[in-house]
């Protein structure tokens, strides 16, 4: 099952989308409530971030993925 | 990853950060979050808010006093004036949401305390942006940075609140600075075009 799992994470394909497009999507979104999530490092997060951007570095995603909400939109970058 | 563990909807952005054309926030995680404590109730939220806008109005009008150029000090007192009516819409906020009426002046002297907005300093701002204070565009530029800051403090306090009427209040003034941003930034454009 756990492997099973690993190539289902490595088949899924995700959508890529312009900033034009993610914003489209947080206008069509009631309450605007689409997560923006910031996987850079915190020092490039501190010199630069999208305002209201969730910081989870890509090395600590998998440890907190419980703080994401499945449902919700996610544009990551 | 995240499709792969049933998020139905993660969208991958083309370009990253680097294509945002748009006013940034900077600051870590934390930057600000020291005037909220998750645990206010709506009403509390907007009282930081309203100091929020206070400290700004403070900053814009001690900036007026400090430029000699006539046209940037009348820019820092439209920026300063403008501030009020940013505290009278949250005042209104706070009787829509404690059903308390009170104006300007009673909420300024009775209620709120000033703070920055956007939750650095008057002097980590002008650190930050080095501003030439004889420019009217790098003083709208300012104004802009400090009210991308203020939205990202909002919907940082808001993701952070325990309260979920606060996480509301929270998102609505974070909408107001967004319509705030989009004045500045079309008022810019125009003066862009104007000189």
């Amino acid at each position: 099952m756990e492997q099973l799992m690993k190539w289902l994470q490595f088949f899924t394909p995700v959508s890529s989308i312009t900033w034009e497009e993610a914003h489209r999507l947080a206008d069509q979104t009631p309450g605007r409530d689409v997560l923006f999530l910031d996987v850079r490092q915190p020092k490039e997060y501190t010199q630069g971030h999208l305002p209201g951007a969730k910081l989870i570095p890509l090395g600590d995603l998998e440890s907190r993925l419980a703080e994401l909400e499945k449902d919700k939109p996610i544009v990551i970058y | 990853m995240l499709a792969g563990k049933g998020f139905g909807k993660v969208y991958n952005l083309t370009g990253g950060i680097k294509a945002w054309e748009k006013q940034v926030a900077v600051g870590a995680e934390e930057t600000g979050l020291h005037l909220f404590t998750r645990e206010e109730g709506p009403g509390e939220a907007i009282i930081i808010g309203f100091g929020l806008e206070m400290g700004l109005r403070d900053f814009y009008l001690s900036m007026q006093s400090k430029v000699s150029l006539e046209s940037t000090k009348l820019l820092f007192g439209k920026l300063a004036d403008i501030e009020i009516l940013h505290q009278q819409r949250l005042v209104e906020l706070y009787k829509e949401m404690t059903g308390i009426g009170l104006t300007i002046t009673e909420f300024a002297e009775k209620i709120a305390e000033p703070a920055m907005e956007g939750g650095l300093t008057t002097e980590e701002y002008l650190q930050l942006y080095r501003i030439d204070l004889n420019s009217e565009l790098e003083v709208l530029g300012l104004a802009l940075a400090i009210e991308a800051q203020a939205l990202d403090l909002y919907l940082r306090a808001s993701e952070r609140s325990e309260i979920s009427e606060t996480r509301q209040v929270l998102l609505q003034i974070a909408e107001e600075e967004r319509s705030h941003i989009a004045r500045l930034g079309s008022y810019i454009d125009h003066h862009q075009e104007l000189t």
